[in-house]
């Protein structure tokens, strides 16, 4: 076997050392650490990327829970407002009745002092038709006139009966 | 029929004796160096602008290191980024040696015994400094099983002792043993496609010898795929071993 032709060994130790050894040194301080970077540099990418991702959904959903937010505030608001509109107008309409009621009132009370003022007046006439009744009626069956005293008296005795 | 084992016979290409040691360049020292200049350009080309969105050959070497950095780490743990140059280094030089070897023209230089017991020695030697650096004297509890009963121990640890010092061995000649098997099986295959295949030109019965140099081809072509596998596993498997005996010196607390 030629393998075992130790003239051929020394040379073959000391070359594959040496060339091990340079291969070593290359791959270890140059090469190796070129490729770990470059895997690194994916791996720190694909963090950063994921991280960054997380971050955007986290504003997203921020941003989205201040919309549904402000999608509610608004709405009751809305609310609000058509609650107090309904009662504005219901309070005018109730104001515009009251008043118009008030209205009304002055005008029947207006009215019945009107009434009771003619009615007043149609009572004193008729007692003055009544007295003049009176002194025809005694004129005519009697001859003669009472007096005007004799006649308010009677009439007040008669109306006090009343 | 050509000579199985002409393959590994090692030429001299410039003759270099230094301090009366013949560390001439042969064909063995140059495939060597290609193998070496092989793997640092292919990195180099590879990774010389790394992007996020890898190219081909950068997909390769990203593989090729996740391997042997996984390996590492699954083996020796937390402490394995300061051990998988190392690893990937006797990796990558004796794969590409093996898979170089594959092809018809270059010398494969790890079916030489004395390049495969460099590395398993030089292995070895950064086992037992490593140990050393890493826990002093303790190393040699290295060859003290714990949870063994006292009485077990005078057997123990020279078994422990004896499977340690194997293992340089059985590192080189593991190595060694397959990448020489399979040439040589390849070789001798390859010579019954033509011995027999002339054979067939003979005619009469023997023209069955194309039927025995068409199975010889088949058998060729099997193997030749089946020792691609055996090139690129028996790499790893010395990986693997390293990252195994390192972690018996960086670990020893924890045995």
């Amino acid at each position: 076997m030629p393998q075992f032709d130790f003239a051929v060994w020394p040379g073959q130790i000391v070359w594959a050392l040496i060339i091990f050894v340079s291969l070593y040194v290359v791959l270890s301080r140059v090469l190796l650490p070129r490729v770990r970077g470059a895997l690194e540099a994916r791996a720190a990418k694909i963090s950063g990327d994921m991280e960054e991702a997380r971050r955007l959904r986290a504003e997203a959903q921020v941003q989205a829970d201040a919309a549904a937010k402000e999608i509610a505030d608004a709405r009751l608001r809305a609310q609000r407002t058509a609650t107090e509109a309904k009662t504005r107008s219901a309070d005018e309409a109730k104001a515009r009745q009251a008043a118009l009621e008030a209205d009304l009132n002055a005008k029947i009370a207006e009215a019945e002092v009107k009434i009771r003022a003619s009615r007043d007046a149609a009572m004193t006439n008729v007692r003055g038709i009544a007295a003049d009744t009176v002194v025809a009626i005694s004129e005519k069956l009697t001859g003669e006139a009472p007096t005007a005293a004799d006649v308010e008296t009677a009439l007040a005795s008669v109306s006090a009966a009343n | 029929m050509a000579e199985p084992m002409k393959q590994f016979e090692v030429h001299t290409i410039v003759p270099l004796n230094v301090a009366g040691l013949d560390v001439s360049i042969t064909n063995s020292t140059v495939w060597m160096a290609i193998s070496a200049t092989v793997l640092a350009g292919f990195f180099t080309l590879a990774f010389a602008r790394p992007s996020v969105v890898p190219s081909r050959a950068q997909s390769v070497g990203e593989l090729l290191f996740s391997l042997i950095d996984d390996l590492a780490h699954s083996i020796i743990g937390h402490e394995s980024k300061s051990f998988m140059p190392l690893v990937f280094s006797l990796f990558g030089f004796i794969a590409t040696m093996n898979l170089l070897g594959m092809f018809v023209v270059p010398f494969t230089p790890t079916s030489q015994l004395a390049v495969t017991a460099t590395l398993a020695l030089l292995t070895i030697a950064i086992v037992v400094v490593v140990g050393f650096w890493k826990n002093g004297f303790g190393f040699f509890k290295l060859f003290v099983p714990s949870g063994v009963p006292i009485a077990l121990l005078p057997l123990m640890v020279p078994i422990e002792i004896i499977s340690f010092l194997v293992r340089p061995l059985t590192l080189a000649l593991r190595l060694f043993g397959n990448m020489l098997g399979g040439h040589v099986v390849l070789n001798i295959f390859g010579s019954f496609v033509v011995s027999l295949g002339l054979l067939g030109l003979a005619g009469g019965v023997a023209t069955l010898g194309f039927l025995g140099a068409g199975v010889a081809l088949g058998s060729v072509v099997a193997l030749l795929a089946l020792e691609f596998i055996v090139a690129f596993l028996q790499a790893f498997v010395f990986a693997a071993l390293t990252c195994v005996y390192l972690n018996d010196v960086v670990n020893l607390h924890s045995h």
